[in-house]
C-alpha cells in the first residue's frame, strides 16, 4: 500500500514542527508549509495525498488556499483545521471542497483518523477514475491515442 | 428604578384640572346667580308695587264711595228735610245699609251750627264755624280729615261734603268707623310679615300697624319716607329695631296720607334665599366633584407615566443586556479562538513528550524510578488541564457563535415531557420528585426544538444542582408548569426547592461567565446562552428566587401565528 503523504499548512512554526515529528513517528510522510502560497508551491512539486489546512492564516487565508488547491489539484484531499467552532466557516470549507474539518485543539489520534478517511476517499476516487478511463479505452482506443 | 420627580408635574396637572373647569363653573354660577337674583328681586319689588297700587286704589275708592254716599244724600234731600233729626235718622239707617263704616251723621248750616245729628254722641247745637275742617269744606266743597281725637277723645276721622243751594249753603258730615277703616287698610297679606298702614303728613299712624304702632302715635321711621312724591317709591332699609324691610310707599288723598306696605326683607326674598342655598350647594358639590375628578385623573395619569417609565427602564436594561451579551459573545469568541491555537501546540507537545517517554521506556533507556512516575503524573495533569481549557473555549465559542436556528411548530404538551424524561433518571437517583403540570390546551409555538431543549435541560440541570446542594439525596422537588398567559404567549415555569439564589446574585444571573459553581464545574455561560436563545425567539426569561426556599425560572415565548 502506498504511504500516505501529508502536508501541514499553518502559520505557527512550532505547531508544524512538533506535529510533523509526531506524524513521522506515527509513520507518515509529512511536509509542512507556513502559508497558502508555499503550500501551493510544494503541491506542484510533490505528490501529496492529504493537506491539513488551518482556516485562519495571515496573507492568503485557509478558504482561499483551499479553493486554489481544489482548482489546481482536484484530487488532493483537504482537511480544514479551525480554532473557531463556527458552523459557518465549516460549511464554507465543506462547500469549497474540503473533505472534513477538525477543531483545535485536536489530538493526534483524531487527526490521523480523519487523514485515513480522507486517504481512503482519495483511493476510491482514483479507483473510479482508473475504471472510467479503462472503459473509455475499451470503447474507443483511438481517442486514448489522440489524448496521449 | 429610581423614583421620578413627578411632584411638580402632578401639581401642575392638578392645578390645571381644577382651575380650568372651576373658572367657567364659578363664572356661570356667578352670572346665573346675579341674573337670577336681580330678576327675582325685580319681580318681588314689582309685586310689592302692584300690591301698593291695588291697595291705594282700594282705599281711595272706599273714601270716594263714602263721600259719594254723602253727596247722594245732599242731592236727594233738601236742607229743610234733613234738619229734622227724625228724617236724618231714617236717612242714616238707609246709609248704614250701604256701609257699616258710618258711625254718625250730622247736618250743619252755613254758620257751622250742628243743626241735626244722628249717632252715639250728643252733638246737636254745637258750633263748628271756626273749626278748620268746616272752613276747608266750605272752601273746597268736601273734606276728609286726618285721624283725630276731637270732643269725643277717641280716634276718628270725618268726611264732610258741602252743598250750595240757591238760598243757602249747608254741610253734611259723617264719622267713619276707624276700626273698620283700620281693618280695610291692614287687610293686605303678603308672606308672613307683610303689612300695610297709613301715615299722615307728619308721620302719625292713621291706621294700626300689625308689627307694632298704635293709632295716633308718631311712626319712629317717619323720616325715612321722605317728602311727598309722585307714584310709588320702593326701598330697603332697617327699622328702629334693626330689622331690614322692603318698603313700598305711595301718597294718596291729595298727598296728605302716605300708604306704606312693608315686608321683612328675609321674608320678601325668601325664594331668593332658597335659590342662594341651592346655588351654594351646587357650588360645594360641583367643586368637590371637580376636585375629586381632578385628583382621580391626575393619579391615573401619574401612575400611567410611572408605569411607562418603568417599562422604558426595563426595555433599556434589556437592550443594554442584549448588546452587552452580543459584545461579550464576540469578544469571547475571538478570545477563545486565540487561546485554541496555543492549546493545540501544548497538546501536541504533550503528545510528543508522552510518545518519547514511552519510546524511552520501551528501549529500556528510562528506568521506572519515582521521578519518572512523578513526571508521568505531571504530564497527565498537563493533558487534563488542556482538556479543561478546551472545554471552556468550546463553551465560549458555542455561546459566541451565531448559530442558525431552524424553527418549527412545536406542541409543548408533547415536547416538554420528552425533555423532562431526559433528566428523570438523574433526578430519581438524587431523590427528586418531578411534578409536571402542563396545560393541554396550549397554542403551538414556532421555535427551534433543539434550542428549546437546550434551554430546558440547562434549567433542569441547574435546578437539580441547587436541590442537591440543599437537600442532598432526599426531599427534592422539581416542578414544571406550562400554561397560556394570553392568546399570544405561552409561559413555561421551572421551579425547584433548592438552595435558591442570593438577591445580590439575582441581577447577575444571566451575565456571561457569572457562576457560583465550584472552579472547573461551570463556565458561567449556560444561563447567558439560554437568555440569548429565548430573546432571539422573541420571548423573555425571568427569574424569581428566595434563598433556602427555591427558584423559579419563567420563560415566556410567543405562540405560533
Amino acid at each position: 500500500m502506498e504511504k500516505i503523504k501529508i502536508m501541514l499548512v499553518d502559520d505557527e512554526e512550532r505547531f508544524l514542527s512538533t506535529t510533523k515529528k509526531l506524524l513521522i513517528k506515527k509513520g507518515y510522510e509529512t511536509l509542512t508549509a507556513t502559508s497558502g502560497a508555499e503550500a501551493l508551491e510544494t503541491l506542484k512539486q510533490k505528490n501529496i495525498h492529504v493537506v491539513i489546512l488551518d482556516v485562519k492564516m495571515p496573507g492568503m487565508d485557509g478558504i482561499e488556499t483551499l479553493k486554489e488547491i481544489k482548482r489546481q489539484f482536484p484530487l488532493v484531499e483537504v482537511i480544514m483545521l479551525t480554532g473557531h467552532a463556527t458552523v459557518e466557516s465549516a460549511i464554507d470549507g465543506l462547500k469549497s471542497g474540503a473533505t472534513d474539518y477538525l477543531m483545535k485543539p485536536t489530538g493526534i489520534e483524531e487527526l490521523l483518523e480523519k487523514v485515513e478517511e480522507a486517504f481512503e476517499k482519495r483511493l476510491r476516487l482514483e479507483e473510479k477514475i482508473r475504471l472510467a478511463q479503462t472503459r473509455k479505452f475499451m470503447k474507443s482506443p483511438r481517442e486514448i491515442l489522440r489524448e496521449s | 428604578m429610581k423614583p421620578k420627580p413627578y411632584g411638580a408635574l402632578k401639581k401642575t396637572i392638578l392645578t390645571c384640572m381644577i382651575l380650568v373647569p372651576f373658572i367657567p363653573f364659578i363664572l356661570v354660577l356667578g352670572i346665573g346667580y346675579y341674573n337670577f337674583t336681580a330678576s327675582l328681586e325685580g319681580a318681588t319689588i314689582s309685586t310689592m308695587k302692584r300690591i301698593v297700587e291695588d291697595h291705594r286704589q282700594m282705599i281711595e275708592s272706599f273714601l270716594n264711595e263714602r263721600s259719594g254716599d254723602l253727596k247722594y244724600i245732599l242731592d236727594s234731600y233738601p236742607f229743610d228735610v234733613l234738619r229734622h233729626t227724625e228724617n236724618l235718622q231714617r236717612v242714616f239707617e238707609n246709609l248704614r245699609k250701604v256701609s257699616q263704616a258710618f258711625v254718625d251723621l250730622g247736618i250743619f248750616n252755613a254758620d257751622g251750627l250742628h243743626v241735626a245729628y244722628v249717632g252715639p254722641f250728643q252733638l246737636t247745637g254745637r258750633s263748628y264755624g271756626q273749626s278748620p275742617w268746616f272752613q276747608e269744606v266750605i272752601k273746597k266743597g268736601y273734606y276728609i280729615s286726618d285721624v283725630f281725637l276731637g270732643y269725643r277723645q277717641i280716634p276718628h276721622f270725618i268726611i264732610a261734603v258741602a252743598k250750595e243751594d240757591s238760598d243757602q249753603r249747608w254741610v253734611i258730615r259723617a264719622t267713619i268707623d276707624t276700626h273698620r277703616f283700620n281693618e280695610l287698610v291692614k287687610s293686605v297679606r303678603i308672606g308672613k310679615t307683610g303689612e300695610a298702614y297709613l301715615l299722615d303728613a307728619d308721620g302719625t299712624f292713621q291706621t294700626e300697624r300689625r308689627s307694632g304702632g298704635t293709632l295716633m302715635q308718631k311712626d319712629a321711621e317717619r323720616y325715612r319716607y321722605g317728602t311727598s312724591h309722585e307714584g310709588i317709591k320702593t326701598f330697603i332699609d332697617n327699622d328702629v329695631q334693626g330689622q331690614t324691610y322692603l318698603y313700598a310707599t305711595t301718597w294718596l288723598k291729595d298727598k296728605s296720607w302716605l300708604l306704606v306696605v312693608r315686608q321683612e326683607k328675609s321674608d320678601a326674598f325668601k325664594s331668593l334665599q332658597n335659590a342662594t342655598y341651592v346655588i351654594v350647594m351646587i357650588s360645594v358639590l360641583g367643586g368637590a366633584g371637580i376636585v375629586a375628578v381632578a385628583f382621580f385623573l391626575t393619579g391615573r395619569i401619574i401612575r400611567r407615566m410611572e408605569r411607562m417609565d418603568a417599562e422604558k427602564d426595563q426595555l433599556g436594561q434589556q437592550l443594554i443586556r442584549a448588546s452587552r451579551l452580543a459584545e461579550i459573545g464576540e469578544m469571547a469568541a475571538g478570545f477563545a479562538h486565540e487561546i485554541n491555537n496555543p492549546l493545540q501546540i501544548i497538546k501536541n507537545e504533550y503528545t510528543l513528550i508522552d510518545m518519547i517517554l514511552a519510546e524511552l521506556k520501551e528501549k529500556g533507556q528510562l528506568r521506572e524510578t519515582e521521578d519518572v512516575t512523578e513526571l508521568q503524573d505531571s504530564l497527565d495533569q498537563i493533558h487534563k488541564q488542556v482538556e479543561r481549557c478546551a472545554t471552556i473555549t468550546q463553551a465560549i465559542l458555542k455561546f459566541g457563535r451565531k448559530s442558525e436556528s431552524v424553527p418549527q411548530d412545536l406542541d409543548l404538551p408533547a415536547f416538554i415531557p420528552e425533555v423532562t424524561e431526559m433528566v428523570a433518571k438523574k433526578a430519581s437517583v438524587h431523590g427528586i420528585a418531578i411534578k409536571q403540570n402542563i396545560s393541554q390546551r396550549l397554542n403551538l409555538v414556532h421555535v427551534d426544538p433543539g434550542q428549546l431543549q437546550q434551554v430546558l435541560l440547562n434549567l433542569y440541570n441547574n435546578a437539580i444542582d441547587a436541590i442537591i446542594e440543599r437537600h442532598g439525596s432526599a426531599g427534592g422537588e422539581l416542578s414544571i408548569e406550562a400554561d397560556a398567559i394570553s392568546n399570544a404567549h405561552v409561559e413555561i415555569r421551572v421551579t425547584d426547592n433548592g438552595s435558591g439564589i442570593r438577591s445580590e446574585n439575582l441581577k447577575k444571573i444571566f451575565t456571561p461567565f457569572f457562576t457560583t459553581k465550584p472552579v472547573g464545574k461551570g463556565t458561567g455561560l449556560g444561563l447567558a446562552v439560554c437568555y440569548g436563545i429565548i430573546a432571539k425567539m422573541g420571548g423573555e426569561m425571568t427569574v424569581d428566587s428566595q434563598e433556602n426556599v427555591g427558584t423559579t425560572f419563567s420563560i415566556r415565548i410567543p405562540a405560533a401565528v
